[in-house]
């Protein structure tokens, strides 16, 4: 190895202070020969031991500490992407149980006979919320003492519905108490569960994508850089020479990887924002307005089973519909908007006790009728609603074998950076002898 | 020594860092309190009688309410739509029918049919129909959310304190409707002690049954079909009730008995009433022109024999008819109308 930049002798290196100077001061300065000035033959070796420990300790745990604050943000973006497909999916079966429910309401407007086609729809939806429940129970065991007791109240809920149609196809009112107890106990047993639900799985998605620590990164680097700036300046006092190669290569892998490393992570953290601002929250937002979209068509059959107490239901309804329209866009809240007009002409017919008329445009499922508006309003928030959820875990996952390999490249970089501070203080070591 | 430090370092930042990943379980709900099941007893501020109520006097009477819901061309009526016989939907055509609904249409068609404005009385046009449950009745009536209430309404002098009371149109009785396994050995409500017995929130049932058999435990329920549901389930053992609401489930679940009277000598299964259940229609307490409107149109249906016909189609086949020796009030008698409230 190569030495540069000679150090200018020091002023006060030519003479020689008297000896109970050398006691008080420990101070040294490296000497023309290159040999370390004032020091005694036996304190330079054991020096550099104390020098080339502090150093590569340091190196190694900054390629530890580094690597390790990278490998947690590739594992938080991992959890983030679970955690939203979680959230997601858990909205979904809130979404979904709301929308059966509204089918099996509006069925049971139709009369004894039913619809088969609403039937077949409504078992699709209740399948499709078992068949959730039990990927999301797989996906987050955290979830699964809640999810167990969701399934016991939708059998519960699935039992009365049952019930209900087989009453009413015999023309006994006992079938409309048994689906109004059914619809009653979704909110009152179920929907509580399934809040609990959302409410911790945005808790742990809003953690996760708040994994990215670019301060730390740089904070780690700094601490390093500074150990090796120190041991720099000791090796200059004792040797003369102002740069020592192996630490200052060293130093610049630490800085440059510590750059990096935090730039990556300022950028994973402002993609991770801009994913809950923007996918994240669309995703929410649409299906937020699915679930009370559902709730309210849902309500709108049960006043019409419910004769003449649509007064009960209605603020319900209403507030229901501010959080679609709060929630919805596009295209979603246009179908909402024609199905709302569609509802307030049913209210208008049922506080008259118009109620046959009322009853025909609930259950009319022709096109550019309210059913039929509410349906393109239900499909579309549920596309919309998976869409943004796909991508915003799809994105998350993206960037995640990148973050992976800079952890296992800052612990790599760690390595070497020892060995360069090894073989910086050989080079010392080796002029010393 | 220096390598040591070093490594525990490591080991606890990394312990540290890698434990931040576990999620605590999702919270399950708390389940709310337990509300209270019976009526609250209110004493009674007068000695009238309570089946005495405001007389028509001769002539249709009229008054202020009337002339408003004649000028509104709708009479907003509290029904049920889930008593079977009294008043339900009927899924295949969707209408509200039953016996209390015979006496909605008679006093909507005295009201419209002959006020002068040339239109014949519709049920769907000039009677809005508000279906409530028992709990609801009073409440609906304070508020003005209906004008009458007819809904299988008892009338006693607690009622009377806070709304009006039509005469009596209907002698019921309080009877007890048991799982088909129990019937067998039934003879009264002693077999009840330590049996689950359902009734409706707010309703009278809850506190005459306590009186006669403490020992029966009250499961409530929003109305009597909720009873049917919860006795179907296993929840319960029996449901107390009027006897037409009893008949009206026990016609809805071959496995749900309503025992016949006892003779002298009880042969199980057999029971007695636990108490009179004088049926009247509501009103708000300051509409007594109202009342003495439908106490008319009642006594028009006494005896132009519509009341006979309205029984014999919905409730004679299930609960029978006094044959012989009948007085006012026998099963299948109308009850006799008594007048005298100021």
């Amino acid at each position: 190895m190569t030495q540069s930049a000679a150090a200018p002798p020091p002023p006060a290196a030519q003479q020689a202070p008297a000896p109970a100077d050398a006691q008080k001061s420990q101070r040294f300065w490296p000497a023309p020969t290159g040999k370390p000035v004032r020091a005694g033959i036996q304190d330079t070796p054991s020096l550099l031991n104390r020098l080339q420990i502090i150093g590569m300790a340091a190196v190694l745990l900054f390629g530890l500490a580094s690597g390790l604050v990278q490998f947690l943000s590739y594992q938080s973006d991992g959890r983030a992407a679970d955690d939203t497909e979680q959230l997601v999916r858990v909205q979904d079966i809130q979404s979904s149980l709301l929308s059966a429910d509204a089918l099996a309401t509006n069925v049971f407007l139709v009369g004894g006979g039913g619809d088969p086609d609403r039937e077949a729809a409504f078992r699709a939806a209740i399948e499709d919320v078992l068949k959730q429940i039990a990927a999301a129970a797989d996906a987050q065991p955290a979830d699964k003492n809640a999810l167990e007791a969701l399934v016991v109240e939708i059998n519960d809920y699935t039992t009365s519905v049952a019930a209900a149609q087989v009453y009413n196809r015999q023309q006994f009112p006992v079938g409309a108490e048994y689906l109004s107890g059914a619809s009653a106990s979704l909110r009152l047993d179920a929907l509580p569960i399934l809040n609990n639900l959302v409410d911790a799985n945005t808790d742990r998605a809003q953690d996760s994508l708040a994994g990215q620590h670019p301060f730390y990164l740089l904070l780690i680097g700094l601490l390093a850089l500074g150990v090796l700036v120190w041991m720099s300046m000791v090796l200059a006092r004792r040797f003369r020479r102002y740069v020592n190669v192996g630490v200052a290569v060293a130093a610049a892998i630490v800085l440059v990887t510590t750059l990096v490393a935090s730039i990556a992570a300022w950028r994973g953290d402002n993609q991770n924002d801009d994913l809950h601002d923007h996918e994240l929250q669309a995703a929410v937002d649409q299906a937020a307005a699915r679930t009370a979209g559902n709730d309210a068509k849902a309500l709108e059959s049960l006043r019409l089973i419910k004769r003449g107490s649509g007064s009960t239901v209605e603020p319900q309804w209403e507030a229901d519909a501010k959080v679609v329209e709060d929630n919805a866009t596009g295209s979603a809240l246009d179908s909402w908007n024609a199905y709302a007009d569609g509802h307030r002409q049913i209210v208008a017919y049922d506080d008259k006790d118009l109620w046959f008329k009322a009853r025909g445009i609930a259950i009319d499922r022709a096109d550019n009728k309210p059913t039929a508006f509410f349906d393109a309003f239900d499909a579309t928030t549920q596309k919309l609603a998976e869409k943004n959820g796909k991508t915003t875990s799809d994105e998350l996952r993206a960037g995640r074998t990148v973050a992976l390999l800079g952890s296992l490249l800052t612990l790599l970089l760690g390595l070497v950076s020892s060995v360069a501070v090894a073989r910086g203080i050989s080079a010392r070591r080796k002029e010393y002898a | 020594m220096t390598s040591r430090k070093l490594g525990a370092v490591v080991a606890v930042v990394a312990l540290l860092l890698a434990g931040c990943g576990g999620y605590d379980d999702t919270p399950l709900p708390k389940p709310d309190a337990a509300t209270s099941s019976s009526s609250t007893p209110v004493e009674c501020s007068s000695d009238l009688s309570p089946l005495i109520s405001y007389d028509p006097g001769t002539g249709e009477p009229t008054g202020p309410k009337v002339e408003e819901i004649r000028a509104a061309q709708v009479l907003k009526v509290g029904v049920s739509a889930d008593t079977y016989l009294m008043a339900s939907r009927n899924p295949a055509s969707n209408k509200i029918e039953g016996f209390d609904i015979e006496f909605v249409r008679a006093i909507g068609a005295a009201l419209f049919d002959n006020d002068g404005n040339g239109q014949p009385f519709e049920v769907g046009k000039n009677i809005q129909f508000v279906v409530i449950n028992a709990a609801e009745r009073i409440p609906a009536l304070q508020d003005g959310r209906v004008d009458l209430v007819v809904r299988n309404f008892t009338i006693n002098c607690e009622r009377w304190d806070q709304i009006a009371f039509s005469a009596e149109y209907y002698h019921a009785s309080q009877k007890v409707l048991v799982r088909s396994e129990l019937a067998p050995t039934y003879t009264g409500v002693d077999a009840l002690a330590g049996k689950k017995v359902c009734a409706p929130t707010g309703s009278t049932s809850i506190g005459n049954l306590q009186d006669v058999q403490p020992d029966a435990i009250i499961v409530p329920a929003a109305n009597h079909t909720g009873c049917l549901i919860k006795l179907q389930r296993g929840e319960v053992d029996a449901i107390t009730g009027d006897d037409t609401v009893l008949a009206g489930l026990a016609a809805q679940d071959p496995y749900a008995v309503v025992p016949p009277p006892c003779d002298e000598v009880p042969v199980a299964p057999c029971q007695d009433p636990l108490t009179d259940e004088p049926y009247g229609i509501g009103a708000n307490s300051g509409d007594k022109d109202l009342v003495r409107f439908v106490n008319y149109v009642v006594k028009q249906m006494e005896d132009d024999g519509d009341w006979d016909r309205a029984y014999s189609r919905w409730l004679k086949g299930p609960l029978g008819k006094c044959e012989s020796d009948c007085e006012p009030g026998d099963q299948g008698i109308p009850p006799a109308q008594i007048f005298g409230r100021v």
